[in-house]
């Protein structure tokens, strides 16, 4: 078997950054953009540092070769319960939650071809927090009922965003304006189970609302990795067809692509990813919005890749909460308030820029 | 051009619409090989909607349309795809892509998900865009290039789908005149020099007689004539498909027949045609 790597002649700029690659004969071939290959493996580099970084400091702080150490399984000193049973469920729960969101924030702004549609606008996350919040508040759940509670939550928005944006296929800004509409009420009613709430459960719910990493273990690690072992291999399968899907309904099923079931799936997956991080995490505001934005600046410009949005999504919840619990130690910020800091500035930066350009690009 | 020339696609008593409302009734269309056909009529008339039936874009509420004999809405769209191109009215394209990389997406129903870039690929591209002549913007964003130079990509990409069948909705709208007969001039090269069947939709009747080996005139969702455009077009067809009162005379440089409207300030001052005065609607409804 002989591999045969050839970059494209120079003549063509934009596309010199494609390359081919070949194997068995041309029997398997495909092209990658290659500042797209060096910005993710810099964004992985720099989550792995921070992650890492993360596992390091604290109210007993570890030196970062201790703690590189332990993750190899050395047990000398207290070292290691401090990083292997506190801190890198918290870490990894992190980097799991932001990958989610940055992935279902892709899928979602390529879906609806705007770069301000995310679970957290067309109101995925809002129907998780009413539920969530139900729970806590009139069904005094457990977190883990709580977390079912965000997941039907989630999963029942997307439903009927579906149902509702439905007339001959689902256009596009029509899941825009639909799910707009979605947000105002399920928060609503959110609201008014507040003002039904005794102090406690009001408390916690906040909490919740907020999105919190705060005394995550290893029984959130486990669930969550469950649903993006299934989730992140069948998002990543629809991409060909999202592609399709990009040049509208037309000329998408002239190229043989299956548009409404492809559609279909992939708010169902999207859905499903932002519920996932919901549940573990709350809704932690901007990060799906954010991530495929950023990832896509970064990369150049150019197409808004999946990959590197959903690396990037990490990056950004692994720092913010690093940010969240060293900024004022002790005293510790729920991640949410980190990223809804940072990013309300963004979204403001994103609406300003696309009023200038006349389009929602 | 016989009546049985070999049809590859046909519609036989087809019905289409959207939203519970019928727009083209019981259809019988027959699409020759290797030719070019254009589709000419009034707005509103279904000729969009005849075409994107043809391409299983719409599903017939009756009749049947058929590929190579058979019915096209029961075969599986990939490998539809890889027979009969369409190029909508309006396709989108994505956000910053390059000029390349969108022909480069007419490859789609050739590729699987391990074999995305064959040479067989690369070779198809590279001719599309040598055909159309926009290999030097193979780099360019399409959103930065102009009207005529985007038509002429959007073509590009159908060309690299390879199929022996290509469909074009209106592909001279928005263009000016040295555009439009640009691009008509590509589609008629690309019909002469590898016998690729041709249908458009066209609004410039004068054009499509120019270069429609076989027209086909819908008036209110039926076909109201079908043939050659010098079998066809003459002042009654017009007006009946149009509305229209018009001189039909050989055009001085094709010898097709070139339709002149009568502008209304000169009809009552000109002798009326004697022909309009007995017009029978053309008895060819389907």
């Amino acid at each position: 078997m002989t591999a045969v790597v050839t970059a494209e002649p120079p003549g063509a700029p934009a596309s010199a950054r494609l390359v081919t690659v070949r194997l068995a004969r041309g029997w398997v071939s495909g092209r990658v953009d290659r500042r797209a290959v060096v910005v993710t493996l810099g964004l992985v580099a720099a989550t792995a540092g921070v992650f890492v970084w993360s596992l390091a400091v604290g109210d007993y702080p570890v030196p970062v070769g201790r703690v590189v150490g332990t993750l190899l399984g050395d047990d000398t000193g207290g070292d290691g319960f401090i990083v292997r049973s506190i801190r890198l469920p918290r870490g990894i729960t992190a980097l799991e939650v932001g990958a989610a969101f940055g992935l279902s924030g892709a899928v979602f702004q390529r879906l609806v071809r705007n770069p301000l549609a995310s679970p957290d606008v067309v109101g995925i996350n809002s129907g998780a927090a009413l539920v969530a919040c139900w729970v806590v508040i009139i069904a005094h759940g457990s977190t883990a009922q709580v977390a079912g509670g965000a997941i039907a939550g989630a999963t029942a928005a997307a439903l009927a965003l579906y149902l509702l944006a439905y007339r001959r296929g689902v256009s596009s800004y029509r899941i825009v304006l639909v799910g707009i509409g979605l947000t105002a009420i399920l928060t609503a009613l959110t609201n008014y189970l507040f003002t039904q709430a005794a102090i406690y459960e009001a408390q916690r719910a906040f909490l919740w609302l907020t999105g919190s990493l705060n005394g995550r273990g290893w029984d959130h690690v486990r669930p969550v990795s469950i649903a993006l072992v299934v989730l992140v291999p069948v998002t990543l399968g629809l991409s060909r067809q999202l592609r399709l899907l990009e040049m509208g309904d037309d000329l998408s099923r002239a190229l043989g692509g299956r548009v409404d079931a492809t559609r279909g799936a992939l708010l169902v997956s999207g859905a499903l990813l932002a519920a996932t991080g919901t549940a573990a995490a709350g809704p932690v505001a901007f990060v799906a919005l954010a991530a495929p934005q950023i990832a896509r600046r970064l990369v150049g410009g150019r197409t808004l890749a999946l990959v590197p949005a959903a690396v990037c999504g990490a990056l950004l919840l692994v720092a913010a909460d690093l940010v969240g619990r060293r900024l004022l130690a002790p005293t510790e910020l729920p991640v949410g308030v980190v990223t809804g800091v940072v990013g309300a500035p963004y979204l403001l930066y994103l609406l300003a820029r696309s009023n200038r350009l006349g389009s929602g690009g | 051009m016989t009546e049985d020339a070999s049809a590859s696609l046909r519609a036989e008593g087809v019905t289409l619409g959207y939203d519970g409302i019928d727009i083209v009734h019981g259809l019988d269309v027959a699409i020759p090989d290797g030719r070019i056909t254009v589709i000419v009529g009034a707005n509103a008339c279904g000729k969009s909607t005849l075409l994107r039936g043809l391409a299983r874009l719409l599903r017939p509420r009756g009749g049947v349309v058929l590929l190579d004999g058979q019915a096209i809405s029961r075969l599986p769209t990939r490998e539809v795809a890889t027979r009969l191109g369409i190029l909508p009215q309006q396709p989108i394209a994505p956000d910053g892509i390059t000029v390349a990389e969108l022909v480069a997406r007419g490859r789609h129903p050739h590729q699987r998900w391990f074999r995305q870039w064959s040479t067989d690929d690369e070779v198809a591209v590279e001719a599309a865009l040598i055909a159309t002549g926009v290999s030097a913007l193979a780099g360019r964003t399409v959103d930065e290039l102009s009207g005529g130079q985007r038509q002429r990509v959007w073509i590009a990409l159908a060309l690299a789908q390879g199929t022996p069948l290509l469909l074009l909705d209106e592909p001279t709208t928005y263009l000016d005149i040295a555009h439009q007969v640009e691009v008509l001039d590509l589609l008629a090269r690309l019909n002469e020099e590898d016998g690729r069947t041709i249908v458009l939709v066209l609004h410039d009747l004068n054009l499509a007689c120019r270069y429609a080996d076989r027209l086909i005139a819908m008036r209110a969702g039926c076909v109201a004539a079908e043939g050659a455009p010098a079998d066809v077009v003459t002042p009654e067809l017009v007006a009946d498909v149009f509305d229209l009162e018009c001189h039909v005379m050989p055009d001085p440089l094709t010898g097709t027949p070139l339709v002149l409207p009568v502008p209304a300030r000169r009809r009552s001052s000109t002798e009326r045609n004697p022909c309009l005065e007995t017009t029978t609607p053309l008895a060819v409804h389907a």
